[in-house]
């Protein structure tokens, strides 16, 4: 009996603030977590939108599963892209893999048949600044703009003006220029497949 | 009576201004170096940073004061961990609702500033032997101490590495047809480590001159 | 062959490029203090890689057995510092108790370790880059304290060699080392890109 008394004596301000700190963390959450909820469905719609400017609103159509070519599993996030008239006028899906110095994730638009690139956008990376990071300048991210949804090739040099399945590198920073074209090549095929698989879109023949 | 007041103004003061220089947490102390150095690539999450380490010193000085004399001394630096990581959930969660891209920037420099040094290290040595007006002061002296070294520091490696000081452009860069090129390596661990690096000497040496 | 595969790249990732010291920013408190001779930055080391391997896996458990998913995700970081205050004292106790030559050589750095950034540092990124396997955050856990130990041991080293050398005197101290840690990370900048 005397240890209890000991153990409540020592430790009663502990047990007490730990349940004073819980429920003042309680509440702020309670207050906040709608707000901030609504920032990253807010974010990821901002970003969809800059892709695909026609679309009026995105739905969600499913949870996917990407493989790496090392054998990784991760999740992906099917949006449809939804009209003013509600028309489908394209998918957007979000992919990863490893980039130069750590994890590059992007969301990817396509057109609504998987047949052309609308664009992709940068949700994090951490891509050396002034090179890698250019990644997410418009005159490399719009190469992709309107491209076939194939199979992407990486090239030294070239016309980045020119639509094609050529993507030309970033001088200096050739790793992430190939990274981005890796995680777009390999997320798309397996995306489309299982697409077709639930029967969302067409099976192309 | 009159001359009691003044010898507690004369504390407060000194206090306030112990922290801004004579015992400035980075310059002198050398604590809270992790966020010094990782958050501190622009003027924006620095300041950002700043207020909220400002807002956690606040009030965890507050609280360790309040309780300085229930404490059990082997269970002290628990509740100091414990208090200061309670604020810094709230300071994160306030992050995330009110400057999203703020937080998506800091990342887990936010949730870190539970282990910077600073906070635990003022919490021990002032506010749980102080009076509550002490503790405030001291906490308030510190923090703006320790937000103003960030938002220098960040000040020369944004202008260094972007030419711009809370993106609001300043030099005209050359890709532009100004003449300054940015240096990429100052926004690198690099620039971080060797500006921090010189400016520790040059406050040597601006101390040794005023001495 | 694959598994095996992500282990040892996610090893040689977290000690050589993705290290926690050099482009994390994390554990520069102690980098700075405690790295002026090289056998007492390798005891830190030693100390810091035990209890970031116990307390990297023993958050991983906690993260996902008990807090995702759950309404108590938001105490997260309240619960990740007491394991790792936790750790600490369990680990120090153990020591003196059974290792007292052991605890004579690298005890007296156990209690700053709680305030060492790299291990709440390592704990948050294992959460944030989504690892899913337990053996896997066994493995990264590891590997931040291997590289934790190298880079200083790495600055020890240089610095005892600084000793002799005619620094400026107002860059002596403080300064001149983490000009050198500066240099440091430029070298280990060679590593990036090395795993794809």
């Amino acid at each position: 009996m005397s240890k209890i008394k000991h153990f409540i004596e020592q430790s009663w301000l502990l047990i007490v603030a730990s349940f004073l700190f819980g429920l003042l963390i309680a509440v702020t959450n309670a207050a906040w977590s709608p707000r901030i909820e609504r920032n990253k469905v807010e974010k990821l719609n901002h970003l969809m939108r800059g892709l695909l400017e026609e679309a009026e609103r995105f739905e969600p159509a499913g949870e996917l599963e990407i493989t790496s070519s090392k054998g990784r599993k991760a999740g992906s996030s099917l949006f449809k892209a939804v009209s003013g008239s509600g028309e489908c006028v394209g998918w957007v899906f979000n992919a990863q893999g490893p980039g130069f110095a750590d994890k590059i994730e992007l969301v990817i638009a396509v057109d609504k048949d998987f047949e052309k690139i609308a664009g992709f956008d940068c949700l994090a990376s951490n891509e050396t600044p002034g090179f890698g990071d250019k990644i997410k300048e418009q005159y490399y991210r719009n190469q992709f703009v309107g491209a076939p949804a194939g199979e992407l090739v990486l090239v030294k040099a070239g016309d980045s003006e020119r639509i094609d399945s050529e993507i030309v590198a970033i001088s200096g920073a050739t790793v992430s220029s190939e990274a981005v074209v890796r995680i777009i090549n390999n997320s798309m095929t397996q995306i489309r497949r299982q697409m077709r698989e639930k029967g969302l879109i067409g099976n192309g023949e | 009576m009159a001359n009691d007041t003044n010898a507690t103004a004369g504390v407060y003061k000194e206090t306030l201004i112990a922290g801004l220089w004579r015992e400035n947490p980075v310059f002198r102390l050398l604590l809270g170096m992790c966020p010094t150095l990782a958050v501190t690539a622009a003027v924006k999450p620095a300041l950002t940073m700043g207020l909220s380490v400002i807002f956690v010193l606040f009030c965890s000085n507050i609280v360790v004061c309040l309780m300085r004399r229930l404490l059990k001394p082997h269970l002290r630096i628990l509740m100091f961990t414990l208090t200061i990581a309670t604020f810094v959930t709230i300071a994160d969660l306030f992050l995330k609702a009110f400057a999203p891209v703020m937080s998506e920037t800091l990342g887990p420099y936010v949730p870190l500033i539970i282990v910077n040094c600073i906070i635990i290290c003022r919490a021990e040595a002032c506010a749980s032997k102080n009076g509550l007006a002490v503790s405030i002061i001291d906490a308030l002296g510190m923090g703006v101490g320790f937000t103003l070294v960030l938002c220098v520091l960040a000040g020369v490696r944004e202008l260094m590495s972007a030419g711009t000081i809370f993106e609001i452009p300043v030099f005209s860069l050359a890709r532009t047809g100004g003449w300054f090129v940015p240096w990429a390596a100052m926004s690198m661990p690099v620039g971080a480590f060797i500006t921090l690096g010189l400016m520790l000497g040059l406050v040597n040496v601006v101390s040794k001159k005023t001495a | 062959m694959d598994r095996l595969s992500i282990l040892l790249m996610g090893f040689i990732s977290i000690v050589l490029i993705n290290n926690l010291v050099f482009t994390k920013f994390l554990g520069i408190c102690p980098y700075l203090g405690v790295s002026g001779r090289i056998d007492m930055a390798f005891g830190m080391g030693m100390a810091v890689t035990f209890v970031v391997t116990l307390s990297g896996t023993l958050t991983w458990l906690i993260d996902h057995l008990l807090l995702m998913g759950t309404p108590l995700e938001v105490t997260r970081y309240v619960c990740f510092i007491l394991v790792i205050a936790g750790a600490v004292q369990l680990v120090e106790m153990y020591v003196r108790k059974f290792f007292p030559s052991l605890y004579e050589s690298f005890g007296i750095f156990l209690p700053l370790i709680t305030t060492n950034c790299a291990i709440l540092g390592l704990c948050l990124f294992i959460n944030l880059w989504g690892i899913d396997n337990l053996l896997e955050a066994v493995v990264l856990s590891f590997g931040a304290g291997v590289g934790f130990t190298m880079a200083i041991c790495i600055m020890a080293g240089i610095r005892e060699n600084l000793n002799m050398a005619d620094v400026p005197e107002s860059l002596k101290g403080a300064p001149i080392t983490l000009i050198t840690a500066g240099l440091l990370t430029l070298a280990f900048m060679g590593f990036a890109g090395m795993v794809k």
